[in-house]
């Protein structure tokens, strides 16, 4: 919680829950986030960032609970215009070419401006490529042209479903350095990623496990907590300490099966 | 609904198309292959002169009709083969291909005989639609050999169409309307197929996008695409342009030439909203795939039927009686009445059976637009 500081949230989510016939994927999540800052959601695949983030674009309608957006409670249509969506998947069209794919989100989004869109590509370092066919792209950058799409509209507020999934190491340097610029710019950024070393460059960060934030803070913060040099440690500590509570009740699970917390 | 949006969809459409051939050869290429061949077939068909032996089994009576027949066999084209005066040559001249039907004049009193001599046709009963060409040739030769009898002659004229009686023109409508109908239901289904399966549709609905303008934009962009190729068939179906021979190749038309009564605006309509139709329903029916092949295999149960009752190849009326309320149903048998209404007829917007069409083809896409755009949600229950 960040109460008490003077700005408004630019995301505000209080018990957020969905469920999924017995699988409760969001299982009471409240959030505030703040402009200007980068959030990440930390945790396993298949631990409900995915989903927290739907519910917070207004791509799922939660089961119960609230998600506020700018200002305005989800899923509204209207809102979208302001914010970015970086899906898992590239989300971009395999047969157009990549300016043909950034002007076609643009035109999703109203934006005309085709100096945004040129700005967008630029940043992707695909500003010399607009003519290539998506198919001819390296799996980089796809990657880098569907960040891109989410940045044709300068959003204020963006998501990143694992961004840097596939992504080599140098760069994922440079998104990071993007992400850092747009922040600095005001916008704000919420991060998902199951890559540990990753999640030390974000302002602050929820660990996600089971459709639960497991702890919340920044790097430093999470790993004081938890007694450990490193977040993976900090992670399967707390997830050790959380998992009997959040286990034993409603499932049958054998009582000392960690595998189960863990994935 | 914002235009942009809606062109922007259309556009992508478009451009996808440009970089993919192939799908370009199938709603281009495909129709027009076939139409050809169809045309070569129908109209190329040789029909050799058929071939006859008459047999007398009836006596002195007998012989004078015999006589009577190969005389206007003979007059009428026909090949007279003579292959012995028994029933059992002539049976083995039919079983070793030597004749295409024989002719036995049988005594009274034989069944079938109103009191006089019965001729019997016998055919080999192999393909039975060349046995009905070879029994049509024969009819109208012994017909012709009465003819200066004083017997009442008979000529066919038709109200609509050419006076030559040619399959090609009441399938070339039927066939627009079922390429026009096939060929988007493919590409619409295979093509958001991908937008569900790829995240192009997850993110898409993560913008300001409407789903009226998602459906439109859809319709748009491949009803487009289905009017450019209802142009191309229309130009194969009922142009009609010379190709002189050339080296081996005898010399041939390029376009069918079919008679055609129709406005081509009114031929526009009908395929448009057919197409819509179709684009709605590849939309619809994408949901209940995972795999472009599982769109694929849709065809069996959306388009054989459609073209089975259709009236591609049977008009409703000649289907069995429960077949007909089903074929009702079914928008491309609107579409294709309609093209005949149009193409076959020269009917305009006053004609009722015209209206009738357009209104059904009207509800039908409207349903499918609903339907469709129901499947296209933003927020997962």
């Amino acid at each position: 919680m960040t109460a008490g500081t003077d700005v408004a949230p630019v995301v505000e989510a209080r018990e957020l829950r969905k469920v999924f016939g017995p699988i409760a994927a969001v299982d009471g999540i409240s959030l505030d986030f703040t402009p200007g800052r980068i959030y990440g959601l930390l945790g396993p695949n298949g631990s409900g960032k995915t989903t927290l983030i739907r519910l917070l674009v207004g791509l799922a309608r939660p089961t119960s609970g609230t998600a506020r957006v700018l200002g305005t409670e989800m899923p509204e249509r209207q809102v979208l215009g302001r914010i970015g969506y970086m899906t898992q998947a590239d989300g971009i069209y395999a047969d157009l070419s990549v300016v043909e794919n950034a002007r076609f989100f643009a035109s999703m989004y109203g934006v005309r401006d085709r100096t945004a869109i040129e700005e967008a590509l630029d940043l992707v370092d695909l500003g010399g490529r607009h003519s290539t066919p998506v198919e001819e792209l390296s799996g980089g950058m796809r990657r880098r042209l569907s960040l891109a799409c989410a940045l044709v509209h300068r959003p204020r507020l963006l998501f990143l479903d694992e961004p840097t999934v596939g992504v080599d190491p140098a760069l994922r340097v440079v998104f990071w350095e993007h992400f850092r610029r747009l922040a600095a710019d005001g916008a704000t950024i919420v991060v998902s990623s199951h890559v540990m070393d990753e999640a030390d460059r974000c302002d602050e960060l929820l660990l996600i496990l089971n459709g639960r934030v497991l702890a919340r803070g920044s790097g430093a913060q999470i790993r004081e907590t938890a007694g450990t040099h490193d977040l993976e440690g900090a992670f399967l500590r707390l997830a050790g300490r959380a998992a009997p509570a959040a286990e034993a009740p409603p499932r049958e699970a054998p009582p000392n099966d960690r595998e189960g917390a863990a994935s | 609904m914002n235009v942009r949006r809606v062109a922007a969809i259309a556009r992508r459409i478009a451009n996808g198309f440009k970089r993919d051939h192939r799908s370009l050869g199938l709603l281009f290429g495909a129709p027009v292959l076939v139409l050809l061949l169809l045309g070569w077939v129908i109209r190329g068909q040789s029909s050799p002169a058929t071939r006859i032996a008459v047999v007398n089994e009836a006596g002195p009576l007998g012989a004078v009709i015999v006589t009577r027949i190969v005389d206007a066999a003979r007059t009428g084209g026909l090949q007279v083969v003579d292959i012995g005066a028994s029933v059992d040559s002539a049976r083995a001249a039919l079983a070793d291909d030597r004749i295409d039907v024989a002719l036995t004049v049988e005594p009274p009193g034989t069944p079938g005989s109103t009191g006089g001599p019965v001729i019997e046709l016998m055919t080999p009963g192999v393909i039975s639609t060349d046995d009905s060409l070879h029994v049509a040739a024969v009819q109208r030769a012994l017909a012709d050999a009465v003819a200066g009898t004083g017997a009442p002659a008979v000529v066919h004229r038709v109200l609509y169409g050419s006076p030559d009686p040619d399959v090609l023109d009441s399938f070339a409508p039927a066939l627009i309307g079922f390429f026009g109908f096939f060929f988007v239901f493919v590409l619409t289904g295979v093509s958001f197929l991908r937008e569900r399966v790829g995240g192009t549709l997850e993110r898409l609905l993560a913008t300001p996008v409407r789903r009226s303008e998602i459906v439109a934009g859809y319709s748009l962009g491949f009803g487009l695409f289905a009017t450019l190729q209802v142009v191309v068939i229309l130009m194969v179906a009922f142009g009609s342009l010379r190709v002189p021979a050339i080296g081996p190749l005898p010399e041939f038309s390029a376009g069918l030439g079919i008679a055609n009564a129709g406005s081509p605006a009114l031929t526009f309509l009908i395929v448009f909203l057919l197409a819509i139709g179709a684009v709605n329903l590849g939309i619809l029916l994408s949901t209940f795939a995972r795999t472009e092949l599982q769109v694929i295999q849709f065809i069996p149960i959306v388009i054989v039927p459609q073209a089975l009752l259709g009236g591609v190849f049977w008009s409703i009326s000649s289907l069995p009686d429960p077949l007909q309320p089903i074929a009702r149903v079914l928008p491309l048998t609107y579409a294709i009445d309609g093209l005949r209404n149009v193409l076959i007829r020269g009917e305009g917007l006053a004609s009722q059976t015209l209206q009738v069409d357009l209104l059904v083809l009207l509800l039908v896409a409207v349903v499918l637009i609903v339907l469709g755009a129901a499947t296209i949600r933003r927020e997962v229950a």
